[in-house]
Order: C-alpha cells, then structure tokens, then sequence
C-alpha cells in the first residue's frame, strides 16, 4: 500500500484516502469509504472551479480524525496561494467532513466549489478481485440529500450525503457556487452516512448531528477513559512512557465493538482490512494485553462463546463446540458466496479459547466469567477429542471440509503454502501441526485448574490431566526431529514428520508441551543463525525448500 | 405453547417450538434471560411467537406483548431456518430478517437452531 494513503477509522469503519483527501478507488487502489465489510464511498473528489487541490500538509490527529491543508493547482510549485482549503473529517457511522475554504486577497474570490461523490458497494472481499455486481446501483437526490444506492434482493445499502450549506444537488455530486469576502473564509459541513437496512427501510443511522464536528460526542473522551484506566506508567527513560502510551492509543483503535454486544470492545486482527472478530487474532491479542486491558479478554470469551459453533456445517466447516475463525458482514458473507456468517476454519481458536479463559482468570480474579462460560470452555475441550482428532491418533488436526472457499491451513500459519516438508513439497490433509498440539495440551492443563478449582469437578479435571501428561509424552516422542534437534512443524496424513525447521516450534515453548531436555535446544534455534534473521524470527529457516527471504 | 397447539395444525414452526419448550433447561440458553418474539409474515397475516427465556427455561406463547427483541421475517424463511436449510446470520445480513431490540438475545437464541441435513 502506497504511503502516502491517509487512514482514519473507528471499529470497522474506515477511510483510506489519498493525502488530499480525495477517494478515486480503483482495483489496484483500494480507497474508499468502508463499514461493516463494505465500500460505501469509492469516489469523493474534490475540486475548484473545475480543478484539482495539492496537499500541503496532513495532519493526523487521532485514530478516527485527519486534516488536510490544500491549496489550488496541482503542480509541483504552488501555481495559486490566494486561497487555502481545509478538509476536516472525522470517522464514525460514515464520516463528517468540515470544508472549509479561506480567501487570502483584498478581493472576493467566486468559485465553484464541487464534491463528486459515488459508490461501487464493493464487499471487502471483491476489491482486489474486482468482481461484477450482481444487484442493481442506483443514485437518487432526496430531500436535497444525494443517495447513493445498492439493492439485491431485500439486501441493500446506502450512501446518504448531505451538506449544511446549500448545495445543488445531481446524481454524482454536490456543486456549490460561493462568493467568498475578501480575507473571508466559506464553510460547510459535509455528513456522509452509511445505512444498513432491509428493502422498504429507510431508517436513519447517523448518530449525531451535522452541525458538530465529533463522530461521537463521546468519542474523544472515550480515549481519554481508556488510557486512564490502564496502568500507569511511570520511568525516567522517556521512550517507554511514549512507547507505552502510543501502544494503549494503537490498542485503542484495534478495538471493535460486535453487534450484540452492547457496546463493549474485542480487539480485531487488523487495521483497517481485517478490522473484525477473528478467533486466532482476538484470543492471542486479548492474551498478550491482559496486565493492561482485561477488559478485552473479557468481551473476547463473551462474544465468541456466543458464536462457538453448536451444529454441524460443512460449508462454514463449523462443529459443535468450536471457535470461530472469522466474522464478515458484506454482500459475499450475505449471499453464501463466501463462509464467513461466521466461518469456523481455524484449529486453534478453540484450545486457545480454554487458555485464554484461564489466564483471564489469573490475572482478573473474575470467576463470575469462568462460571457463566463453563459450558463453552467444556464444549471447546470435548471439541479437541470429539472433533479435531482427524487423524486418528490423538493429536488436533484439521482439513477443511468446504473445499471451495474454505481455508486449506487452519493454524497459526494460514496461507496456502505454509506448512512444508525440507525439500519444499506440500503434504496431504489432515494435516496436525505442532503448535496446536501445545495449545491442546495447555488447555487441557488450564480446563483441568478450572475444573477443580472453580467448576468443582474433580474427576473432570484429573481426566483433563492424564490426558494431557499422555499428549505430552507422545508429543515429545513423535514429533521429535533427532538429527535436527528441534519438533517436526507437524504431522502429516500418515504420520509422518514435516521436517521442517520453522518459528511454529516458539509456540510450543510457551504451552509447556516441551520436555525439559528438549526447550534448551528449540529455544537455541529459535535465535540461532538459521532461524533468527537478526531483525526477528524467520518463519521458515533459512535452507529450507519453500524459504524465501522476501516471500 | 400447549395451549394452542391443539387449536393449530402442527406446523414445523409448532413443533419446533414445542420441542423447545418441552426440553427443560437449554444449555446453550443458559445465560440468557428474556424475552424474544417472532412475527411471521406468511403474507396473508403475521403469526407471533413469543419466546420468554429465563435462564435456559423456556416457555412459548402467542403474546403480541412488548419484547427484548423483536425478529419480524416471512414464514418460509424461519421455516428454512428451523430445518437447516437457511443460516440465520446470512439471512440477516441479506435483509430476510430483521431484529430489533436487544440484539445478543438474536445472537444466543441462533444457537439451538439446525445446521444443514449432511450426505
């Protein structure tokens, strides 16, 4: 992605525009305007008198605000300073865009100020792919509003923009012709709101009033609480204050509040593509910030037990008592074209989600939570046994069952060609890789706590125990790789051992599968000269078939 | 719901009901508390089905009484939805349903309905 793209965001909501603010989207440009999986705006241009602005400088506010300083012309040198135009826009439920135009000169300035404006209603998923519309767009001027618009069936969306000063109003755009006082300045605020609704509806969505310029009244203040609610602290080095402070803002953004649960956030996998619930993402993110935002842990559990899968569904490749891989609300998810309502693709959300709930507790004292979920936190263990054992050998293994839009690798590594043997060739499914044997064997060890501690099922938690002293012994005899040194990174269909070197072995160090005799040597790896890079820890060794030092 | 059930032809919507109330403490509802109501739109009149969970304990009625949440859909798809056929999510994104109220009730209610009859 271009550097010089200018993102603001709130949850799933996101503009990524260029430095002047403008949207031109674009199948090798993915600009626009997005919310809930959705482009709601893939043009919003601005011009003077018919022509374009040059940036002179962004100002990145916050997370979910910028600021453009623009001048006329588009040269390189500045052909026009007589005027200054100020984009101001602020994310939330759509966007709010305060334009504002300032005359320099002794004379009044007459111009024709323009926003051209469209959507494709794109689904996130089509925009790399460019895929043809199967519903019908339609633009409309109502009310002195300009609706942009997409049906399909009861599925529709709308873009509605409207402008506190007045405007003229056509089917791409809004005009304004302004007469501007010398040393005067114009102003206008710009509401673009993105609606969801069924066919017949036309409720409104916008959540605030044009005439103010916050996406929410509360949202600033809502950055504020939340960094005075983490630990503070305090150190005579000052890039750590900095570090930590721009760590908790950057959380913040990461947040994303589900539908259904009233508010409270989970953190997403990633800004802003993947600015949704994700099973791997959300659990491991959650882990890793619970000495400072519990909090995330906790709508975490709440909402993917929720959605923990309660039925057998090939097409979502979802089974009774499994976490789910990852949520999507576009066209692609609605119409069944794509799995993601929810798509259950992942084998490791569903240990990880036991060892979350254990670590949350550690940290939280909260086992009100460990009470309210022991029936998932039990669903999601009995899911290891009854559900994941594809190979029949007692190790978590997966091999998706939509083979058309389903993921081929469903583990910490999840791109097609992830998991190979030295010699670089693919093996078959199932496939059961290491890391999810050490999150078997770390839930297994955490549920067998719960168990006894705070669900008072004794015999359920030394059942959890054998089991995983057994899983533990096995691991470390079968997954061994003696000449190399370190655990295969998984097991193939036969059983056999994938043999190559990789960064999944880390895993393994932290779920406490590792015999004793054998951490020394996988963590001598980990920062030895075939795996550590000097930057970081290479994901496949360096000498590996498949390894690629840019790939 | 018993008290009706005799008045009405036992439709799948009934005995999908039915076999809910008639199953004491829901697992997967055991959280929930509330009140969720159907309205099923056949085209010709609304059926109201109202859905009063207490704690995974459920009781069915025709009550057009205030509710938490209110799912307001045609018939044939709460009929696909109560075989397997329809996924509730996908339904909703689509703009077939469309809750209103208290939307984690929708989300924990999904739970009991089927997944797709399998070869």
């Amino acid at each position: 992605m271009s550097s010089d793209l200018v993102q603001i965001l709130d949850g799933n909501t996101f503009v990524v525009s260029d430095d002047r603010g403008d949207i031109e989207a674009s199948s090798t440009d993915p600009t626009g305007l997005f919310s809930f999986d959705t482009r709601f705006l893939s043009k919003w241009v601005l011009t003077v008198d018919g022509e374009r602005l040059s940036a002179l400088s962004v100002d990145d506010l916050q997370y979910f605000e910028a600021r453009f300083f623009l001048v006329r012309g588009t040269g390189t040198v500045y052909v026009d300073a007589k005027m200054s135009v100020i984009r101001m826009r602020a994310v939330g439920d759509g966007f709010i865009e305060r334009l504002q135009i300032l005359n320099h000169e002794d004379e009044a300035a007459k111009i024709r100020v323009r926003i051209d404006a469209d959507s494709d209603f794109a689904d996130l998923f089509e925009v790399k792919d460019a895929l043809e519309k199967k519903g019908v767009r339609k633009n409309r001027v109502e009310g002195g509003r300009l609706v942009l618009g997409y049906e399909r069936g009861p599925f529709v969306r709308e873009t509605r923009i409207s402008s506190t000063a007045r405007a003229s109003v056509d089917e791409l755009g809004l005009s304004f012709d302004v007469t501007i006082k010398p040393h005067g300045e114009w102003t206008t605020n710009l509401a673009v709101v993105t609606a969801i609704g069924a066919a017949g509806e036309r409720h409104e969505r916008t959540k605030y009033g044009h005439q103010r310029m916050e996406p929410r009244p509360n949202m600033a203040t809502d950055l504020e609480t939340w960094l005075a609610d983490a630990p503070d602290l305090r150190c005579d080095w000052a890039p750590l204050n900095e570090a930590y402070r721009r760590s908790l803002i950057d959380l913040a953004a990461l947040r994303f509040r589900p539908l259904a649960m009233a508010g409270h956030a989970l953190p997403a996998a990633g800004l802003p593509w993947f600015m949704t619930m994700f099973g791997r993402d959300s659990i491991l993110t959650s882990l890793q910030a619970l000495p400072f935002t519990p909090e995330l842990a906790q709508t975490t559990l709440r909402a993917l037990g929720a959605w923990q899968g309660a039925r057998l569904d090939d097409f979502r490749d979802e089974d009774p008592g499994r976490i789910l891989h990852e949520m999507r609300y576009g066209e692609l998810t609605a119409f069944e074209e794509r799995p993601h309502s929810p798509y259950y693709g992942a084998a490791d959300a569903t240990p990880l989600y036991v060892v979350l709930l254990d670590e949350y507790e550690r940290w939280s004292g909260d086992r009100a939570l460990v009470r309210d979920l022991e029936y998932e936190a039990r669903a999601a263990l009995n899911w290891i046994d009854e559900y994941a054992d594809l190979q029949g050998n007692g190790y978590v293994a997966y091999r998706r069952r939509n083979e058309e839009t389903g993921l081929e690798n469903q583990c910490w590594k999840d791109s097609w060609d992830s998991i190979s043997y030295r010699d670089g060739k693919l093996p078959g499914f199932p496939r059961a890789t290491c890391e999810l044997q050490g999150y078997a064997y770390d839930a297994k060890v955490r549920g067998a706590r719960l168990a006894r501690e705070i669900w008072r099922d004794p015999g359920f938690a030394d059942r959890l125990e054998r089991e995983a002293a057994d899983l533990k012994r096995r691991f470390n005899r079968d997954f061994w790789v003696s000449d190399g040194g370190y655990f295969a990174i998984a097991l193939d269909a036969d059983g056999r051992r994938v043999d190559s070197l990789t960064s999944n072995i880390g895993h393994l160090l932290w779920s406490g599968i590792v015999d004793k005799s054998k951490a020394r040597s996988v963590a001598r790896h980990l920062v030895g000269p075939a795996l550590f890079s000097g930057w970081g820890v290479r994901t496949l060794a360096e000498g590996e078939g498949r390894y690629n030092p840019i790939g | 719901m018993r008290s009706s059930g005799s008045e009405r032809r036992r439709s799948p919507t009934a005995a999908f009901f039915d076999d809910l109330a008639g199953r004491g403490c829901e697992p997967l509802l055991r959280n929930v508390s509330g009140t969720i109501r159907f309205d099923l739109d056949d085209g010709e009149s609304v059926e109201h089905w109202s859905v009063t969970i207490a704690e995974g304990d459920v009781e069915v009625s025709h009550s057009r009484a205030r509710a938490d949440a209110v799912v307001r859909l045609d018939k044939s798809t709460f009929d696909g939805m109560i075989s397997g056929r329809v996924n509730a999510m996908a339904a909703t994104l689509r703009g077939e349903l469309v809750p209103e109220g208290d939307l984690s009730l929708m989300t924990m209610f999904q739970r009991v309905f089927p997944g797709p009859a399998r070869a």
